[in-house]
């Protein structure tokens, strides 16, 4: 075979150095990261594109908020600064949650890459930063509450750092320090992706990557559309009610099946709300991807031509589609449905590979107050996670993350930066709900405080109200609960604790799949003998003596 | 070797899934007896003996005058894939009991819908609390309820446990509780097995020490029964002197310390390896190698940074999806950090849904093998397709042994690869050969910069029966000039048990800021570790004399999610001299990153390594030129596939190499265990230790 000749070995090979590109050039900013969620959840995502802008590989360290959210974060970067008025060195930077993943926190930045004179590629990236300014809270009214917004503008011009930019973003964030830490790193990650893309092309002979990329978009174009066409054409739909801030809020999703194209539509969602639960179609569209990739072809690289058969709308102005001002920070709160909605529809014709409800959109506290030593102020988020739903061929795992993908912290660890103790982190039982597989189980968490300084807590939780839903037969899960000293408290709201207090968490349980009649009875003998399920749960739902 | 020879014997032992190899060794002496003889799984003491017993015929001499045996296993390791240890309890804080299973609530593959999480290794219902909490500071908050034990020991003994595990929450910063439950059990169940958490690893961290501490007594009992067995058998070949263990550090212990900590053995072997490759490197005069080691199951890769192999406290093990890091049983214990980087020759080559080549993960192992091994496997592996390009021969296979099936290579090639790509047998074999390597180099690649450094700076040393025929193509695609080709990497694992120096390594969580850094707690707890690991150590052997002691600190700017080791002295802490300390980790931290920042730090555990003589083998090894042929003569050609197309390529043995002898690529080099490849642009000397040197031309 010849050297220049595109056959299916050199084209995989190319390939698979650019998905290595991303990965190393991804790897060397988390190394540099300073951000907690960066480095440890991998918040962030790195991506290369073709001259065309079409995407072609993006860091296989990610999470599903980023999925096909920089291509349109791209597009709206080139409709402001055309490909004339790009030069060698410079790096454009925004955060609009509009253009980019939702929320103020991801700040994404694309980075032409020139061979001589001529633009080959784009790199782009987001990372989470903790700290945008603004003052983020559960009651914001609008986005502008949130944080600063940069626009589209070029940080770096022609290799030279502009310093109007960073001037803004050093005199508007608490710890400047911090997030310039974060961006400078992408710099050094974007220099090191020229290098290897250049070295690249330089030793497999490529003037330019429209025809390599043209392979990679159509092959994986084509195995999408298969995978897609595979399934029964149709319409199908779910719907269901969550919990919302103030009144209970409707998802309504229809999936339409066309031959080899997938659609996806959120019509009949309630509208935006006041609150700060919105999601934008970046959002929404992210984990509806992330929700078909895992159904369809959890093989499918991330790139322009997996993403194209499958379309995925949402009326303006409601939950899954806000428009500004609406405040957008906790955009999880709504956006972690948008999964549950796509398998709740595809359910029926997915039974062999389905997942009931889980405990989500994930749980957190933020707990701030001040060290009764020298330590100063602290504020400390910690996560915990929900049971997940059972799946087509075994039991929900009790207290697993889903959709999203975040670890819970080491309470030895959370105990030596926050005065408190937790006294229990445990299995509820009979939280999962009953089916031929259950549930996973929820865990309660009970925290005591313990410092002379009051500490305030600020809770943001779901499925109070509405729990996890079981699948195809299956029953649901537990609700959650939220209670201070006993008292259930709002499942959004802030309270201040005093020494001595103690505060309960029970996250949600995931839901259960098929009928509880067809449960294995060794299954349930098995749950009693472990205590997951009572006796007198294994009566009432599976009628097990 | 005359018979009878007088002097220090000392002998390597590796127990490997395959092979066992056996090393002898006379201090002093440049050469080394080497036997590798098949495992025997039912039990592997019996290969040992069986090898020990040939290498002692061969050297002329008896059992009585070996000085010392060094032995490395995967016992541990197999019983915890297999899951074949024995039932275990937990006992632990009231209120914390799911700690297995919760775990970290985080999936390791996020696409996956049907992901398994690690089974724990002890059932929900063996899992028991008691009332007792420490804060932590270490101060008792609730005191321990001894009363309740009682009942927890009458369950022990109705459930027919045999070993329980100990962890209650911050028992790292005081053991007092651990100790108090321990000792109760021990007196009530004399035979029953006792893992402490704060004995077995003192880290932060309730999941993982858990996840340790369970996984320790998991295996406990087996592995003492083990080392009794081997250490009785030894005794009948009329050997009583010590036996050492080799630990996932490359360290090695005396037995009866090892027996106490089997879960510190799970790597033991594959340590070892890395420890030879360190020697090697020294001998070839390179203080920074990357050990690429291929076998037939697994291909592995580990860095020597300035001459010490890259270490860390995280391991995992019996992992549910293979190179999915966090789907096993995490372990906080002194390792050498590997990974693993592809699946080794084994590995099986199909096509994707998007008509590409695609290689491994999953495998055809060693049994039934690949196609041209003829045992019933029909998809086309890495070894087929190494076979079909000229890289391996089907008839000087592991030295003439092993014949292999040209013809079934070549059919598997052409219907599951060829036929759908619509390309020629050889053609794809090249691209599964090409593939494999890529994928190998990415992921050590990244391994390299995880650990922030450079690999194009280092030079590789291919190990195991597949590195060499990899190697000078995998170093090409990842930068890298240089390569190092040892004598003996067929029983690498045994000589680097021959290399190691008797040590130990213990870590105390102490978690704080570096501005309100107790020094004077701080001094004491070094003292007490110091006086810990010496009777460890001197309990293997090592005078008091010979110990050094290396102290460190594992530090971190406030809020970030690695940490690195600071080196510090004794004495430094007992002055308080808390600048020194954050210039130390300053330094430390440029040079891993480059930069340093003007934030505050914390410190999270003290760690000693405490180390006895090291071995004189490198010394020796180092002076064993033997004279050779400056262009040696091939006394074969036969044809090799390189890049586009078949070259009629000179064939060597090892053998024909002497110190001072140089040739070109492309050439095919055979030994009994392995074969180089040594493309065009690739030029190869041998050094005075007779390593094979390779550099890039080109």
């Amino acid at each position: 075979m010849s050297k220049t000749e595109l056959n299916a070995v050199r084209l995989g090979l190319i390939w698979r150095r650019l998905d290595g590109i991303v990965d190393q050039v991804a790897e060397t900013f988390l190394r540099a990261a300073f951000s907690v969620v960066v480095r440890d959840n991998y918040d962030m995502a790195f991506s290369v594109f073709d001259s065309q802008g079409r995407q072609l590989t993006q860091s296989k360290r990610s999470i599903p908020s980023f999925m096909g959210t920089l291509p349109r974060t791209l597009d709206a970067v080139l409709e402001k600064f055309p490909v004339s008025q790009l030069n060698p060195g410079d790096v454009i930077i925004s955060n609009n949650a509009w253009i980019g993943t939702g929320h103020l926190n991801d700040i994404s930045m694309v980075h032409p890459i020139f061979r001589g004179d001529e633009l080959v590629a784009f790199a782009a990236s987001t990372a989470h930063t903790v700290d945008i300014g603004g003052a983020p809270s559960p009651s914001a009214k609008d986005c502008f509450e949130e944080g600063l917004c940069i626009p589209i503008c070029k940080i770096v011009v022609a290799g030279q750092d502009n310093p109007v930019v960073l001037d803004f973003l050093t005199e508007n964030l608490r710890q400047p320090a911090e997030t310039l830490g974060d961006i400078r790193a992408q710099f050094a990650a974007y220099r090191d992706c020229n290098v290897k893309l250049m070295s690249l092309m330089d030793e497999e002979g490529l003037d330019d990557l429209i025809p390599v990329a043209d392979e990679i978009i159509a092959r994986s174009e084509q195995s999408m559309r298969a995978a897609i066409t595979a399934l029964p054409d149709g319409r199908y739909s779910d719907g269901f009610d969550i919990d919302g801030v103030d009144v209970p809020l409707r998802v309504e999703c229809t999936v339409t099946i066309d031959g080899d194209q997938l659609s996806v539509d959120f019509a009949g969602t309630s509208p935006q709300v006041p609150w700060p639960i919105n999601s934008v179609l970046n959002y929404t569209q992210a984990y509806a991807r992330y929700a078909v990739k895992c159904l369809v072809d959890p093989d499918a690289p991330n790139n322009a031509g997996s993403l194209a058969p499958v379309h995925i709308t949402a009326p303006e102005g409601s939950l899954f589609n806000a428009t500004p001002p609406a405040p957008v920070w906790g955009r999880h709160l709504s956006g972690h449905y948008v999964p549950a909605a796509i398998l709740g529809a595809m359910a029926p014709i997915m039974r062999d590979h389905i997942v009931a409800e889980s405990g989500s959109p994930l749980w957190n506290v933020y707990f701030a107050g001040r060290h009764d030593d020298d330590r100063g102020n602290f504020v400390k988020m910690f996560f915990m996670n929900g049971g997940h739903g059972a799946r087509s061929h075994g039991d929900g795992p009790g207290c697993l993350s889903f959709p999203s993908n975040v670890s819970n912290q080491p309470i030895e660890a959370f105990e030596h930066q926050v005065p408190m103790l937790v006294r229990e982190k445990a299995f509820i039982p009979d939280s999962g709900g009953a089916g031929k597989y259950r549930g996973g189980n929820a865990q309660r968490l009970v925290f005591e405080a313990r410092g002379d300084n009051p500490i305030t807590m600020t809770i943001r939780h779901e499925r109070i109200h509405y729990p996890p839903r079981g699948l195809l037969g299956g029953l649901p899960g537990r609700a959650g609960v939220d209670m201070v000293n006993g008292e259930i408290i709002e499942a959004k709201s802030r309270s201040v604790l005093e020494s001595g207090d103690q505060v309960v968490f029970e996250t949600p349980g995931g839901g259960g799949l098929f009928a509880p009649s067809e449960r294995d009875d060794d299954l349930i003998k098995q749950d009693i003998e472990s205590g997951l399920t009572t006796a007198a749960a294994a009566r009432e739902f599976y009628e097990y003596e | 070797m005359s018979d009878m020879e007088t002097g220090d014997w000392r002998v390597g032992v590796d127990i490997g899934g395959t092979f066992t190899d056996v090393v002898l060794w006379r201090e002093g002496s440049e050469n080394l007896v080497q036997v590798k003889l098949l495992t025997t799984p039912d039990d592997p003491s019996r290969a040992v003996l069986d090898g020990v017993g040939e290498a002692l015929a061969e050297a002329g001499i008896g059992a009585a005058q070996l000085t010392s045996v060094v032995h490395g296993t995967t016992l541990v390791a197999n019983a915890l894939i297999e899951r074949k240890g024995v039932a275990t309890a937990l006992i632990t804080t009231q209120g914390f009991r799911d700690v297995l299973e919760i775990g970290r609530e985080w999936r390791y593959d996020l696409f996956n819908l049907d992901i398994e999480m690690p089974t724990p290794l002890v059932p929900r219902r063996l899992c028991l609390e008691i009332d007792e909490r420490l804060d932590a500071t270490g101060a008792v908050d609730t005191p321990l309820d001894l009363e309740q034990l009682p009942g927890i020991i009458a369950a022990l003994g109705a459930a027919d446990v045999k070993s329980v595990a100990v962890c209650l929450l911050h028992a790292y910063l005081n053991p007092a509780h651990e100790q108090a439950v321990g000792s109760a059990i021990a007196q009530a169940m004399p035979g029953l097995a006792v893992s402490l958490s704060s004995a077995v690893s003192a880290e932060m961290g309730e999941y993982e020490r858990t996840s340790t501490t369970v996984a320790n007594a998991y295996v406990h009992p087996i592995f003492r029964d083990y080392v009794e067995r081997l250490a009785g058998a030894l005794q009948e070949l009329g050997y009583s002197r010590e036996l050492l263990l080799v630990l996932s550090d490359g360290r090695g212990i005396a037995a009866d310390v090892a027996v106490k900590y089997p879960i510190r053995l799970v790597q033991s072997g594959p340590a070892a390896g890395a420890e030879a490759a360190r020697l090697f490197g020294e001998l070839a005069r390179q203080r920074d190698i990357l050990c690429f080691d291929m076998g037939g199951t697994t291909a592995k890769a580990c860095l020597i940074h300035d001459g010490e192999p890259e270490r860390t406290v995280n391991f995992e093990v019996a992992r549910e999806t293979r190179f999915a890091e966090g789907s096993g049983l995490p372990l906080l214990i002194p390792a050498i950090d590997m990974i693993e980087i592809g699946a080794g020759g084994g590995s099986i080559a199909r096509v994707d849904q998007r008509g590409l080549l695609q290689v491994g993960p999953d495998s055809a192992g060693a049994d039934p093998g690949p196609a041209c091994y003829g045992r019933g496997n029909e998809f086309p592996t890495v070894t087929d397709c190494d076979l079909l390009l000229g890289y391996l021969d089907a008839d000087s296979f592991l030295g003439g042994k092993m014949k292999l099936d040209r013809a079934a290579a070549e059919k598997a090639i052409q219907t599951h690869l060829a036929d759908h790509l619509g390309i020629s047998a050889t053609e794809a074999a090249w691209g599964v050969h090409e593939t494999v390597t890529a994928n190998m180099a990415q992921a050590a690649t990244i391994h390299a910069i995880e650990r922030g450094l450079d690999a194009t700076r280092f030079a590789m040393l291919p190990i195991g029966g597949a590195g060499p025929v990899h190697a000078c193509s995998m170093a090409r695609k990842m930068g890298i000039a240089r390569l190092v080709c040892p004598a003996g990497a067929g029983v690498a694992s045994a000589i680097g048990m021959l290399a190691a120096a008797k040590s130990f390594e213990i870590g105390r969580a102490a978690p704080a800021e570096l501005s309100s850094l107790d020094f004077a707690k701080a001094a004491d707890l070094l003292r007490e570790m110091a006086e810990e690991a010496s009777a460890l150590v001197s309990s293997a052997g090592a005078e008091e004399a010979e110990v050094t002691r290396r102290f460190s600190v594992m530090m971190r700017y406030v809020g970030q999610g690695y940490e690195i080791e600071v080196p510090v002295s004794l004495e430094m802490i007992e002055r308080q001299d808390r600048e020194a300390l954050s210039a130390g980790f300053s330094e430390c931290y440029s040079n891993r990153y480059g930069r340093s920042e003007d934030m505050p730090a914390e410190l999270l555990s003290w760690r000693l390594a405490v180390t006895g003589q090291r071995s004189t083998l490198g010394d020796t090894l180092g002076q064993r030129s033997v004279a050779g042929v400056a262009a040696p003569v091939s006394k074969t050609t036969r044809p090799v596939w390189f890049d586009a197309g078949f070259v009629e390529t000179p064939v060597y043995k090892r053998a024909d190499f002497g110190t001072g002898s140089r040739i070109t690529g492309p050439a095919i080099i055979e030994e009994n265990e392995s074969t180089l490849v040594l493309p065009a642009g690739f030029q190869l000397s041998v050094d005075a230790a007779l390593n094979l040197i390779l550099e890039t031309t080109s």
